[in-house]
């Protein structure tokens, strides 16, 4: 059985080339359902895979309750006072790592467009760095506190122009110098500006407010007893989360790219699954005599079953990885920026992961598969007299 | 019978393969009609936007705020008409994930700048006699089933009430609507006294000023003379037309159009060799048949315009049901995507494109079998048996 | 130039290049056709007859010599022109029949008529008469594959008569079917021939139905070696 079965597979794909148009029509229209889905999934992961790496599990961020948004928040000055001897919080020689922040939007020239788009201007409080270790100073320095000194990301360098090393910037009437640039190992915070807050408070009259404020947790139950704390300290109206939840959750509304990708590269299958019925259809119809001819002298309908299957998988799984060599090619490692979660731009790259890939081909498969199931079942109830007609 | 019929019975022999290959058309032009009426949908802020609209905006980002002084200077420049001035209110109902995007404006100057928004005479002088008066958009009207005279609790994620409250009541006074359809309405618009008074953190500061020119003309002008007025002071500004805004602002976003196109292309080219290559082999199949009507004396170009009528036909049928499925899709979802894409609609323009569409589709398939058969050598084919 | 004469060939030659040999197939063949004859052309398969057919169809032409038909060359003509003739003047019935397998047997014989102005019942009176006169009036509504062979090809005797050319040429017209079959196909032919006054040139290898021609002519290597007159034929 197994001999006759790799006997059909061997006279089909050999007579491959003999149907090479039509075969490549729907090898080529598989690869590029791939590639679409492909595209997409680089672009949601990408983005998810920036906004998870961006936060810390060490690190807790805490906003104006019902704020959700660290633009929406606003916390008094004397919030920092009260939340600085939280239990739960680690502490370095400087006392507790706690970092009132704030930030404005500012604009900037988007490169590939020439428009303008938001990004923040991030004043962080002294113990900042302590709470961002993935950030490294590259070029420059670190900007002095209280001056209006700028140290700008990587990404932010990629994407906009005008932040270059030495320039200088005019938000109102304040000119502002970028002395440093820093890279942030691929994160959010590589798409923000950084200064001290109190250069921001004062030039941007915001007075002692902060948004919000970020503080090193001790340990894995430090967040519960923060959390116990605020809710049982009437002063504070705070919403508590780890870093890295919050920016999961920022990296959910992405996850619709993904979604749509699912969605687009599902009806384009169905257009691309028409194209394998047919090829294989035909394909079915041109060796009729030939299976036919097998069945006379004694094969099975399985065999014929299942040599034609394997035709089409082979044509589609084909497809499959061309279409995921096309994304890999296009768009792997491309940069672009988008809205994010805080009303502002974030730098991400395009990944074409390897989960990605899997996904390509299980769709590529299943085209393959539905593609080749009912030409299959008429290479199977072929009738053996065919073989007998001139 | 007549030669139409022969095209059709010639489309139709084959039914599996016309049915392969309408399908692959439809979901082409499905996605064509459907992603089409999105596109419009995201850049409808500029299609619509009015050409003797300008924005007055803080140079340092549209999220700063102006002083409420500014809008007297404005008004005073030779070439604008009328000047209004606006905030954002960051809305929500009842659940922050149920954004309503609110404004709070000058009742008294918003709608001679919004002139492409009409509201009943009665129902405007009733919200200008209510402080805490809302006006609705249409599509908000639509959508959620409000009613004048409903009170309706509009929460911020921003600003609270001195009682700690972020939670304002209103009642609604009126809903506008716009005259063209493809204006967004999906707002809300309060005062701005009553908002500035409630709310804590006080101070005559405004988000942004929209205008309007004299003429459309005197656009350049008028922006030249608004941003020098404020040129180095703490608040400059930045004044550009409601096209180019709305323009920056979707771009921020990505760009949303190249991405569709993008994945436009994509599906026709997959349906181009799709229906291509079956037109072809359709045709080939053929050979003996067009071999025959040549020798019956039907002329080489009849042989050509029959073949690619054909592929015309296949298009139109796939095609026109692909648009017309992608109708009905646009209208069944627009309710869901209300809230972040307003004016969902696919409009003739969407319409008018696909039928150029089935047309190219229709010819490129075609074109080569047609070809094909007008070349195909009458002798050769009829003695190949 | 004899009135009488329908085509006249004169000095045809017909060469094929196939890779880089040259194949003659006639050198120089002289005909004459006359109005209202039936012929029958014979000869071993190679012989030419079905190239001489086709040429006599306007679907091939010689390499050099003429083709007049009734007092016209008609090898230099134009495609197109070629092919308004042919709807004009001739009627083709071939061996396989070659109906289109998704009309009915009254849609296939209504065909040539799609190339003229004809309003909708005066096609449809043609297309009874034809159908009337190979007897399968009642069968207008059949697809081909629910025809016998006989039927099929009296229906593609209907389309070949049906825009009344007077010159009618069959390939092989009785190769796919019985004797008893072949006989009615054949005795059809006759009529056209002797009622209705068509011009009949037949190509066949089969000695029994060459004998309803009122001439037969044989071909070999490309020249005509013997003539008869039949004598079943009036």
């Amino acid at each position: 059985m197994f001999a006759q079965i790799i006997a059909v597979i061997k006279m089909n794909l050999l007579s491959l080339p003999g149907r090479i148009g039509s075969s490549l029509t729907t090898l080529l229209a598989v690869a590029i359902v791939v590639t679409v889905l492909l595209a997409f999934m680089a672009m949601g992961e990408g983005f998810q895979k920036t906004m998870e790496g961006s936060g810390s599990d060490e690190v807790a961020i805490m906003l104006r309750g019902g704020s959700q948004a660290e633009l929406n928040s606003g916390l008094e000055g004397d919030t920092l006072n009260i939340v600085s001897v939280a239990p739960g919080i680690a502490k370095n020689e400087n006392g507790p790592i706690v970092s009132g922040e704030l930030y404005v939007v500012v604009d900037g020239t988007k490169r590939s467009s020439q428009t303008e788009a938001n990004l923040p201007l991030r004043g962080i409080g002294t113990a900042g760095f302590a709470l961002r270790e993935n950030i490294k100073l590259v070029e420059g320095r670190m900007f002095e506190p209280g001056k209006t000194e700028i140290i700008v990301g990587t990404s932010i360098l990629s994407q906009f122009d005008g932040f270059e090393l030495g320039k200088t910037l005019r938000f109102g009437t304040t000119e502002w110098t970028v002395v440093g640039v820093f890279d942030a190992g691929g994160s959010v915070f590589g798409s923000e500006l950084l200064t001290d807050v109190r250069a921001v408070q004062t030039q941007f009259n915001r007075g002692n407010s902060y948004q919000s404020i970020r503080v090193k947790l001790e340990d894995e139950k430090a967040l519960d007893k923060l959390k116990d704390y605020i809710a049982n300290e009437p002063r504070l109206n705070l919403d508590v989360n780890t870093e890295k939840a919050y920016y999961s959750e920022q990296s959910k509304d992405m996850a619709i790219l993904i979604n749509m990708g699912w969605g687009l590269a599902i009806f384009m299958a169905l257009g691309a699954l028409a194209g394998a019925l047919n090829t294989m259809y035909t394909s079915v119809e041109s060796k009729a005599v030939e299976i036919a001819t097998l069945r006379a002298i004694g094969y099975k309908t399985t065999a014929a079953f299942i040599g034609t299957l394997v035709e089409s998988l082979v044509i589609a799984v084909l497809g499959g990885i061309l279409g995921t060599l096309i994304a890999f090619l296009l768009f792997d490692g491309i940069s672009t920026s988008t809205m994010g979660g805080s009303f502002t731009q974030v730098v991400f790259d395009f990944n074409v992961s390897a989960n990605a890939f899997k996904n390509g081909i299980i769709l590529a498969f299943f085209i393959g598969l539905v593609g080749g199931f009912f030409p299959a079942l008429r290479a199977a109830r072929l009738p053996v007299v065919l073989a007998f007609r001139s | 019978m007549n030669l139409l019929t022969l095209i059709r019975k010639n489309l139709t022999r084959n039914k599996l393969r016309l049915t392969l290959n309408c399908f692959a058309i439809f979901i082409a032009f499905m996605l064509f009609g459907s992603l089409g009426a999105i596109k419009n949908a995201f850049e409808s802020g500029v299609e619509v936007a009015a050409a003797d609209r300008l924005m007055v905006v803080n140079k340092i980002n549209f999220t700063q705020s102006l002083p409420l002084a500014y809008v007297n200077k404005i008004r005073s420049i030779e070439g604008v008409k009328h000047a209004s001035w606006a905030n954002w209110f960051g809305g929500y109902y009842q659940e922050p994930r149920n954004q309503l995007m609110t404004f709070a404006v000058d009742p008294e100057s918003y709608f001679l700048v919004y002139d492409d928004l009409t509201i009943p005479e009665q129902e405007l002088s009733n919200w200008l006699k209510d402080r805490q008066g809302i006006l609705i958009g249409e599509r908000i009207a639509t959508a959620r089933g409000w009613k004048v005279g409903d009170r309706i609790p509009v929460s911020s994620n921003i600003f609270s009430q001195e009682n700690g409250s972020s939670t304002w009541e209103f009642n609604i006074s009126g809903i506008f609507r716009p005259k063209n359809p493809q204006t967004d309405t999906s707002y809300t618009l309060i005062h701005y006294k009553y908002f500035m008074e409630t709310q804590i953190w006080g101070g005559d500061w405004i988000g942004w000023v929209p205008l309007n020119t004299e003429d459309p003309a005197l656009n350049e002008q008028v922006i030249k003379a608004i941003d020098s007025m404020f040129a180095n002071s703490a608040a400059e500004t930045e004044t550009a037309t409601e096209a180019q805004f709305s323009k920056a602002f979707i771009e921020q976003v990505g760009d949303i159009g190249f991405i569709i196109m993008s994945v436009v292309l994509s599906a026709f080219f997959t349906i181009l060799l799709i229906v291509g290559n079956s037109m072809w082999q359709s045709i080939r199949e053929r050979t003996n048949e067009i071999a025959v009507l040549k020798t019956i004396g039907f002329t080489a170009h009849k042989v050509f315009s029959m073949i690619l009528a054909e592929s015309f036909l296949l298009a139109f049928t796939g095609g026109l049901l692909g648009l017309l499925a992608a109708w009905a899709l646009v209208i069944a979802i627009a309710p869901l995507t209300q809230s972040f894409l307003p004016a969902l609609v696919m409009g003739k323009s969407v319409f008018f494109a696909g039928v150029v569409y089935i047309l190219v589709l229709g010819f490129i398939t075609g074109i080569l079998p047609a070809w094909q058969a007008m070349k195909l050598n009458t002798i050769d084919a009829l003695n190949r048996r | 130039m004899s009135n009488n004469n329908l085509f006249e060939l004169k000095n045809i030659a017909k060469r094929f290049t196939k890779g880089k040999e040259t194949i003659t197939i006639f050198d120089n063949l002289c005909m004459d056709i006359t109005s209202e004859h039936f012929i029958a052309i014979m000869g071993p398969s190679g012989s030419g007859k079905t190239t001489l057919l086709n040429m006599l169809g306007g679907v091939d032409r010689p390499t050099s010599g003429d083709i007049i038909y009734e007092g016209k060359a008609i090898q230099s003509l134009s495609e197109n022109a070629l092919a308004s003739w042919r709807a004009a003047n001739i009627g083709f019935i071939f061996q396989f029949y070659n109906l289109m397998p998704m009309l009915t047997a009254a849609q296939n014989v209504e065909l040539p008529l799609l190339l003229k102005k004809l309003s909708r019942s005066e096609r449809k009176k043609k297309i009874d008469a034809a159908l009337t006169l190979v007897g399968l009036a009642d069968r207008a509504k059949h697809k081909p594959d629910e025809l016998s062979g006989g039927q099929q090809q009296r229906v593609a005797i209907a389309r070949a008569i049906v825009s009344d050319p007077k010159l009618l040429l069959c390939d092989e017209p009785t190769g796919d079917l019985d004797r008893t079959t072949a006989t009615e196909v054949l005795q059809t032919l006759q009529l056209l021939n002797q009622e209705f006054g068509k011009t009949v040139v037949m190509v066949t290898h089969d000695p029994a139905a060459a004998e309803f021609a009122n001439l037969q002519l044989h071909l070999d290597k490309g020249e005509f070696i013997e003539q008869h007159k039949s004598e079943s034929a009036a």
